[in-house]
């Protein structure tokens, strides 16, 4: 299964969203990070077949997505920025409603409810009305109303937002076990969500796909620029406005202060391994401004 | 569950609109109820009217004639000639009541003969008139004219009829009222499009287009579920329009009384060329009904696909109608001017009294056709092109 974007920009009104994105994307999880405005949920609602290029096509297997139609939405499970509900409706309801909207088997679907709905902790929250969630219960509802029917593509735009450290594991693994043969595209503005479980990481910004990589070649981009450095909470102040900076920890009233920088920042600084984080600040606030843009 | 059943959980089988249409039957019973009181005083004084008007059903008698219109005389004297001045005054007394309507029917059997000049110069009636003009044309070489065919097929019609004949039909008269009148269109489509206008509109306003458009039946089958469940609620609240007004009309007298006789014993209906019985007109007035209220909620389901929020096509639905009842209350002057769009507007389609009331006719391509077949024409080409705009505008449609 191959899904690819050919020249795909977007245009609205005067303003170029996305500027001839070209990828080829087949099996496996896909990691898209970018700043805000880059353009993520603008190529992710393309995907979703809910928003159209204005130029450039979406091939699936060599097909255009638009003469696909119903057969190409058959196979996405798409999990929106922003997840809403009709109001009088309880979870059970909201995942019968999208069992339907993609024609799933009715013996098939209680079943696969009831499984979904205990992989995302939901088992005993069916019954209440969608409104009464929590914004971390209304998210998990969300993730198994995407992975509903098994889709062979899975689309999920910020997907852990607002769920707490434990519930982003168990995400984090269930999107892992999931991906088998799958393709699953996972838009974040968290870095840890994508490290460990992305084969390829998509690097985005200003509309258009800046990096794709694995996360250990993302890893050694940035080696020999992360560094340790220790510093007074004035000289911090006065520092911070100049550099890229990935981290601060305060210990017995002195900053250890972690620099992205390509040469040493100062002679007391020590070099360490960097992380996706890392190399994230590094590419969207080290690269750019170094580069003049 | 199958998408049509969330539909219509979604548009009818929901808390909302199960309340909202308790609400509006208790209402319709109310007015079915007090129409029906106010026509006829006491249970008494109707049990008196339908005994005394027993004597004079049939044909027209000159004598009881002449004693009608000397009580009528008597009474507009004292009230005056507005007839629904006269009518309030009169609900407790059987016997007047029977002098007025027997007065009326006297009048309508005159114009069955005669025609009512000046209306006889626009729409020709009477069977004298008719002669008179179809032998003026036949005189003048003119028998292949549209007029002449349409003369010739009204005289037609009128004598088949046959003169018309006294009835108690009362409470029937009460019932058409409330079905085909102005009021009917406030009460029953106002509520129709609140409760239809978010079929589609919510979808945009609750960010669930998102999820809908796109997952597999999110552009096709989702319409047909949609639309569907439109007709199913349109057709519910009609018909606790027709029922609550049926039953609650009846109810304060207990009598069915003149169900079988025509539809000309009506006052209102006088002019129509339909030889239906009442109970027939009574079923034809509500599948009427129901076809309408069908068509504008369609219309109302393709201003919902347009929208982004419910409010916007609940507005524009509402305006829609407005606009219609407007036109259709201008001047003649300007009516003339927009004849079609007064004709097959929301306004007059809609009102039973109009369709089938009279005796209007159309010119198709040299044909005579009628009212009725010529709205039914008109409403399913409206229907038509809304169902191709929802489909159409689903299949293109996107998030923002």
């Amino acid at each position: 299964m191959e899904l690819k974007f050919e020249r795909v920009s977007k245009n609205y009104k005067d303003k170029k969203v996305l500027k001839g994105i070209s990828v080829t994307m087949g099996t496996g999880v896909y990691g898209l990070l970018g700043p805000n405005g880059a353009g993520k949920t603008t190529m992710i609602k393309m995907m979703a077949d809910v928003l159209r290029p204005t130029t450039g096509r979406i091939l699936y297997d060599g097909q255009d997505i638009r003469s696909v139609g119903d057969k190409y939405r058959a196979k996405v499970g798409y999990l929106p920025q922003e997840i809403s509900f009709y109001s009088n409706f309880t979870g059970r309801d909201y995942l019968e409603y999208s069992a339907a909207l993609k024609g799933m088997e009715k013996s098939y679907t209680k079943k696969q409810i009831e499984e979904l709905a205990y992989n995302v902790g939901l088992q005993n929250d069916l019954k209440r009305q969608c409104r009464a969630y929590s914004g971390g219960m209304q998210r998990r509802l969300g993730i198994a109303q995407a992975l509903l029917d098994n889709p062979e593509i899975l689309i999920l735009d910020e997907p852990t937002a607002g769920l707490d450290p434990l519930e982003r594991v168990k995400f984090r693994n269930i999107i892992s076990a999931y991906s088998n043969d799958r393709l699953v595209l996972l838009s974040t503005h968290i870095v840890s969500d994508v490290e460990h479980i992305a084969s390829k990481i998509m690097m985005m910004e200003y509309g258009v796909i800046r990096y794709i990589n694995t996360s250990n070649k993302y890893i050694k981009m940035a080696e020999n620029c992360v560094w340790l450095v220790k510093m007074s909470t004035e000289k911090l102040v006065e520092y911070q406005n100049n550099a890229v900076i990935s981290n601060v920890i305060a210990k017995d009233g002195v900053m250890q202060v972690r620099v992205i920088d390509r040469e040493k920042p100062f002679a007391d600084a020590v070099q360490t391994s960097p992380t996706l984080e890392d190399v994230y600040l590094y590419i969207f606030n080290y690269l750019p401004e170094k580069a003049g843009r | 569950m199958s998408l049509f059943i969330f539909e219509l959980r979604k548009l009818l089988l929901n808390r909302k609109t199960i309340i909202l249409l308790l609400v509006l039957f208790a209402l319709y019973s109310v007015i079915g109820f007090f129409t029906s009181l106010f026509l006829i005083g006491s249970n008494d004084t109707y049990k008196d009217y339908e005994m005394l008007s027993a004597d004079y059903e049939g044909a027209l008698d000159a004598e009881k004639a002449e004693k009608a219109k000397a009580v009528y005389d008597e009474i507009s004297e004292r009230y005056g000639t507005d007839s629904r001045m006269i009518a309030r005054s009169i609900k407790d007394s059987p016997e007047i009541i029977l002098a007025v309507k027997y007065k009326e029917f006297c009048e309508r059997t005159d114009e069955y003969r005669n025609g009512t000049p000046p209306e006889s110069n626009e729409e020709v009636y009477g069977i004298n008139t008719l002669q008179s003009k179809i032998s003026g044309l036949e005189k003048q070489g003119k028998q292949n004219t549209f007029e002449y065919k349409k003369l010739c097929y009204s005289l037609q019609k009128l004598t088949a009829l046959g003169e018309p004949e006294f009835a108690n039909i009362l409470l029937w008269e009460n019932l058409f009222t409330n079905w085909g009148e102005h009021m009917m269109q406030f009460l029953l489509l106002i509520p129709l499009a609140f409760i239809i206008a978010p079929v589609f509109a919510v979808e945009r306003s609750s960010g669930m287009d998102h999820l809908v458009l796109s997952s597999r039946h999110g552009r096709r089958k989702i319409v047909t579920a949609k639309l569907l469940s439109v007709l199913i609620t349109s057709t519910v609240i009609v018909m606790v329009y027709l029922i609550a007004t049926f039953v609650f009309g009846f109810f304060p007298h207990a009598s069915l009384h003149g169900w079988d006789a025509v539809i000309q014993s009506i006052p209102e209906y006088a002019r129509s060329m339909f030889g239906f019985k009442v109970w027939q007109f009574a079923v034809v007035s509500a599948l009427w009904l129901i076809f309408t209220g069908a068509v504008y909620s369609l219309i109302i389901s393709f201003i919902s696909s347009r929208m982004k929020s419910q409010i916007s096509a609940v507005g524009i639905s509402l305006a829609i109608l407005f606009i219609n009842v407007g036109l259709a209350a201008m001047g003649d002057s300007v009516i003339q001017r927009i004849q079609p769009v007064i004709d097959f507007g929301l306004a007059n389609v809609t009102l039973i009294k109009e369709v089938f009331g009279g005796y209007k006719v159309f010119n198709v391509f040299g044909m005579i056709v009628s009212y009725p077949i010529m709205a039914v024409f008109v409403l399913g080409i409206f229907a038509v092109l809304a169902v191709i705009g929802i489909y159409r505008g689903q299949k293109h449609r996107t998030v923002v």
